[in-house]
């Protein structure tokens, strides 16, 4: 017997025009690993609400079908009961941890579900264990990296001993050993424990040897329901970039001057040394990714070449104008309209700002709130609004965080149109695109270099 | 100390601020709770002394302008239309003293409850109103999040060689800073739902028992009421 079973289930958002979900059945068995692909806002996290009845209970909207999960009801049951049973794992971990330290977190889903009392504390510690984060069980959440964050809350919703656990892009902050490592233990769990594990993904690679099962939505519609080899076949033929790997950069015109050098540069958080002596040569024209696992200094050498930090020892040499798109740089936004947010880093000068949102595809957005975007549109505003200044060095900090693979490849696209006017810094986890988007790569963990044109 | 009993302690010494009527009383109660706020570790003790200080010293500063008091005038002004002549009095100084240190004294117990009190373990003692308590602590977190958020989006600017300055600058965040926040908070009260939150049949991991410490600090609290009542 299915574990969930979505029949017919229509979902639009408040105000939306088109609906989130069209008219998507499926079922879902117990013990089974099913992969959910998809554009941005093509569904996909949509799918994995109506699954935890958080659609439509928490967001309101427009709700047809039915969606049955462990039997029960999602439209008669609230998503509080049916916690326990399911469990969600949310896109951004930082949103998500509700008290102050770690194993007490861990343990608030446990004590909502009336787990007895003494159980409580060793089962919120077994779960940390489990994902290799028992060392983390006394610290204070608002000191863990993103990696460890996404680690506590896989942790809690562990913890909880669901039969349907759902992953909402569960690996988005980890570096590749990290997110292999997660996407393991779940679904390593899963398995053990007879636990049906939901996974949305936009690097399907990894997760895609370990599904059993892939759904592809589009436009809210299942447009593929097939196990892994005839999805991957589907996929193959008819969307290529989620399977194959992007095309390795062409090569460039031989790069000239030097727009950014650091050397033999340190700097310490407080008594916590993030980069000690290291050396680093941008040219104009050329593109460097910059590789590393969480935690080996990528974002603080990336500040210091953009000029944001100053390095405490060592040196930095700057020509010219530098900007740096940060991390979750979409949920820094400070205009009331699209188009002003961009202005504002030239002087508000709004011909040159509309012509960087044509660059990244917003040029009928400029009337918007940027805060009614979608999460991905957000990013390419904030691309845009480092672009407008044609700066001669550009930074990017994990520009590709909750990229899927079309955008990802229309960025590396842009990167190279543009990447004779300066010299580019891009910080990543994501290998493919590296390969695909730069001249060369630095790889911060044995501080070795490799040139791929 | 269990975080009850220094959450009793804390009320007590606010409740006594306000009945205490000397000025002197209240500069001593005050004194010790900043002293009290800046054991805590991190910088954000300052912002909290450094907010309650300047709000005391506006409250010291108008306080003689908008009361009419005493009759020792220490200063005469011009006489402005609709609020009369501003002059300042030696009643109206020390009523001004007063009222700032009464404010600063309040201030810094939450402060004190904000920087020291564990309130994770002050969420799993409450046997009752554990939707409320939960409210508080959260509401707590604002200003630390409010603060990092408000980093956050000063280096973003930065990093497009935007620079945030002087007041105007910095107000021009508030409202992308309200509205980030009622962004996180949604964001977060759809995982609490997800994590269970709100369902009846709640347990909680059982809370340390009190010491003779909490107890004694329960008695002192409101030995320290019936003080402020009658001698402060």
């Amino acid at each position: 017997m299915a574990l969930a079973k979505l029949e017919s289930v229509s979902y639009s958002y408040p105000d939306a025009d088109v609906p989130a979900l069209d008219c998507v059945s499926l079922d879902i068995d117990p013990g089974e690993i099913v992969l959910v692909l998809g554009s941005s806002g093509s569904g996909k996290s949509t799918l994995l609400r109506a699954l935890g009845g958080l659609v439509p209970h928490f967001h309101g909207g427009t709700f047809a079908g039915r969606v049955d999960v462990c039997g029960l009801d999602t439209r008669r049951c609230r998503p509080a009961e049916l916690a326990g049973l399911t469990a969600f794992v949310f896109q951004d971990p930082d949103e998500q941890v509700v008290l102050n330290r770690v194993d007490r977190d861990v343990a608030f889903g446990l004590e909502n579900i009336g787990v007895p009392a003494r159980e409580i504390m060793p089962r919120a510690l077994r779960a940390l264990a489990a994902v290799g984060a028992d060392e983390l069980a006394l610290r204070r959440t608002t000191e863990l990296s993103g990696g460890e964050l996404q680690r506590l809350c896989l942790a809690a919703a562990l913890a909880l001993a669901p039969r349907l656990l759902l992953l909402d892009e569960p690996t988005s902050q980890l570096d590749p050993a990290a997110a292999e490592d997660l996407l393991d233990l779940a679904v390593g769990l899963g398995r053990e424990r007879g636990t049906a594990v939901v996974v949305s993904e936009h690097r399907p690679a990894r997760a895609l040897e370990r599904a059993d099962r892939v759904l592809f939505i589009e436009r809210g519609r299942v447009i593929i329901d097939a196990d892994v080899d005839h999805a991957e076949a589907w996929l193959r033929a008819n969307r290529p970039e989620y399977v194959l790997p992007p095309p390795d950069a062409d090569d460039l015109p031989s790069c000239a001057e030097v727009v950014c050098r650091l050397s033999r540069v340190t700097y310490a958080y407080g008594d916590r040394l993030a980069v000690r002596r290291r050396d680093l040569e941008l040219r104009r024209g050329e593109i460097v990714a910059l590789l590393g696992p969480n935690g080996s200094g990528k974002t603080t050498l990336a500040k210091l070449a953009a000029g944001l930090l100053e390095p405490q020892a060592g040196r930095v040499e700057r020509r010219g104008r530098a900007s740096l798109l940060l991390q979750d740089a979409g949920r820094h936004v400070v205009c009331d309209r699209v188009q002003d947010e961009v202005a504002l880093s030239v002087g508000g000068d709004g011909t040159r700002a509309r012509s960087a949102l044509a660059l990244v595809g917003l040029a009928d957005k400029i009337k918007r709130h940027p805060r009614d975007l979608s999460s991905g549109e957000r990013e390419r505003l904030a691309l845009a609004a480092v672009l407008v200044s044609d700066p001669d060095l550009l930074v990017l900090d994990e520009p590709t965080k909750g990229a899927d693979p079309p955008r990802k490849r229309e960025l590396a696209t842009l990167l190279r149109t543009e990447a004779e006017r300066r010299a580019t810094l891009v910080v990543t986890h994501d290998v493919d695109f590296a390969r695909a988007v730069a001249d060369r790569c630095v790889d911060l963990t044995a501080a070795r270099e490799t040139a791929y044109v | 100390m269990s975080p009850g009993a220094a959450l009793a302690v804390l009320t007590s010494v606010v409740v006594a601020a306000l009945l205490a009527a000397h000025t002197v009383s209240l500069a001593v109660i005050a004194l010790v709770l900043a002293l009290i706020c800046l054991r805590a570790r991190g910088r954000y003790a300052w912002v909290y002394v450094v907010g309650i200080t300047i709000s005391a010293l506006t409250i010291f500063v108008l306080t003689p302008f908008v009361e009419t008091l005493g009759s020792h005038p220490l200063w005469t002004g011009p006489v402005i239309p609709v609020v009369g002549q501003l002059d300042v009095t030696r009643e109206e100084l020390w009523s001004g003293a007063h009222g700032a240190l009464r404010l600063a004294a309040f201030g810094l117990a939450f402060a004190s409850y904000a920087l020291l009190i564990d309130h994770d373990r002050l969420l799993g003692a409450a046997s009752f109103a554990r939707r409320f308590v939960l409210t508080v602590v959260l509401a707590t977190r604002l200003a630390p999040t409010l603060e990092r958020d408000a980093r956050g989006l000063a280096e973003s600017l930065r990093a497009r060689g935007v620079e945030v300055h002087g007041l105007r600058g910095r107000g021009r965040l508030l409202s992308p800073l309200i509205g980030g926040s009622l962004e996180r908070s949604l964001n977060l009260a759809e995982a609490m739902e997800a994590r269970g939150f709100g369902r009846p049949g709640r347990t909680h991991v059982p809370a340390a028992r009190w010491g003779a410490a909490d107890r004694l600090a329960c008695v002192g609290a409101a030995a320290l009421i019936v003080v402020g009542a009658l001698w402060l």
